[in-house]
């Protein structure tokens, strides 16, 4: 697949699988937060990061249910905890596997264990006749208009 | 506060259906109102779980699982993150998810961020020992 602005490139988005702890809102202990800062700075250094966060426990989210026209809000916290969201990173890698490769240097996400769920994200020349010239244009006004307001970071 | 709208994957995203025209026109004015009300800080959608991977740690050592993954409708489909002054205002953002997505039949599920004063002295968080 080709990117608009670079060959040979794509995004991922990186999933941190929750567990029990994370989902108890514990915080990760100094080491792995050490240990993570320098996997973060690696991949800023290889220009591979566009962006991560951490996720609150799903005891502080919300599910909002669309059938028709009814719209049924469930309160957290939601079963499953290990299909769950703890933490999210956006990558820009050549291949996905070299997105894998990345992963595996990654410290054990939950301090003993974890897991990783890494999911190449849609870009525009995905889309076939779907996406009219116009709605194309739409969509890089409204990324452009992004850009700006986050200072010209990307 | 910064919330992650996740939309759930369905049949249909995980069969990689493309969206139709009038969709991919319903979610762009959609966008274009968190844009223009300053709420919209990123989105994307993902392709099917079948061209992803996971990597599990066990004790140290990384294993690679290669897609698509059961429990379709825990999967994610897509993400919106928005700014807004309260989990309340998040979901009135959520409840104008535009109806033509998945028939109408859609979940969405609404998760705040963790944010730099949750993790100084006083704030939310505990740390594990």
């Amino acid at each position: 697949m080709t990117s608009g602005r670079r060959t040979h490139t794509m995004r991922v988005m990186v999933i941190v699988k929750a567990d029990a702890a994370s989902e108890a809102g514990a915080m990760p202990t100094e080491q792995l937060l050490t240990e993570m800062g320098n996997f973060n700075e690696e991949l800023v250094k290889a220009g591979v990061m566009l962006d991560g966060e951490g996720l609150k426990p799903s005891s502080e989210g919300k599910r909002v249910q669309f059938s028709g026209e009814r719209r049924t809000v469930v309160d957290g916290p939601f079963a499953e905890t290990k299909e769950l969201v703890a933490g999210y990173w956006i990558w820009r890698v050549g291949s996905m596997d070299e997105a894998v490769e990345w992963a595996k240097k990654c410290p054990n996400p939950m301090g003993a264990g974890g897991e990783l769920e890494i999911r190449p994200i849609q870009e525009m020349e995905d889309f076939g006749e779907e996406f009219t010239a116009e709605a194309r244009a739409q969509e890089e006004r409204l990324r452009a208009e992004l850009a700006e307001r986050r200072g010209g970071q990307e | 506060m910064r919330f992650m709208l996740i939309r759930k994957a369905d049949a249909c995203t995980e069969a990689e259906d493309l969206a139709s025209f009038e969709l991919v026109e319903a979610m762009t004015k959609y966008n274009d109102e968190l844009v223009k009300a300053g709420a919209m800080l990123d989105g994307a959608g993902l392709k099917p779980s079948a061209q992803g991977a996971r990597v599990q740690f066990t004790d140290g050592t990384p294993t690679v699982i290669d897609g698509p993954f059961a429990d379709t409708k825990e999967l994610i489909a897509g993400y919106t993150l928005i700014q807004a002054r309260s989990l309340g205002e998040a979901l009135e953002w959520v409840k104008r998810w535009p109806t033509l997505d998945g028939d109408g039949n859609v979940t969405i599920e609404v998760r705040p961020l963790y944010e730099d004063a949750d993790f100084e002295p006083g704030g939310s968080q505990v740390r594990a020992s």
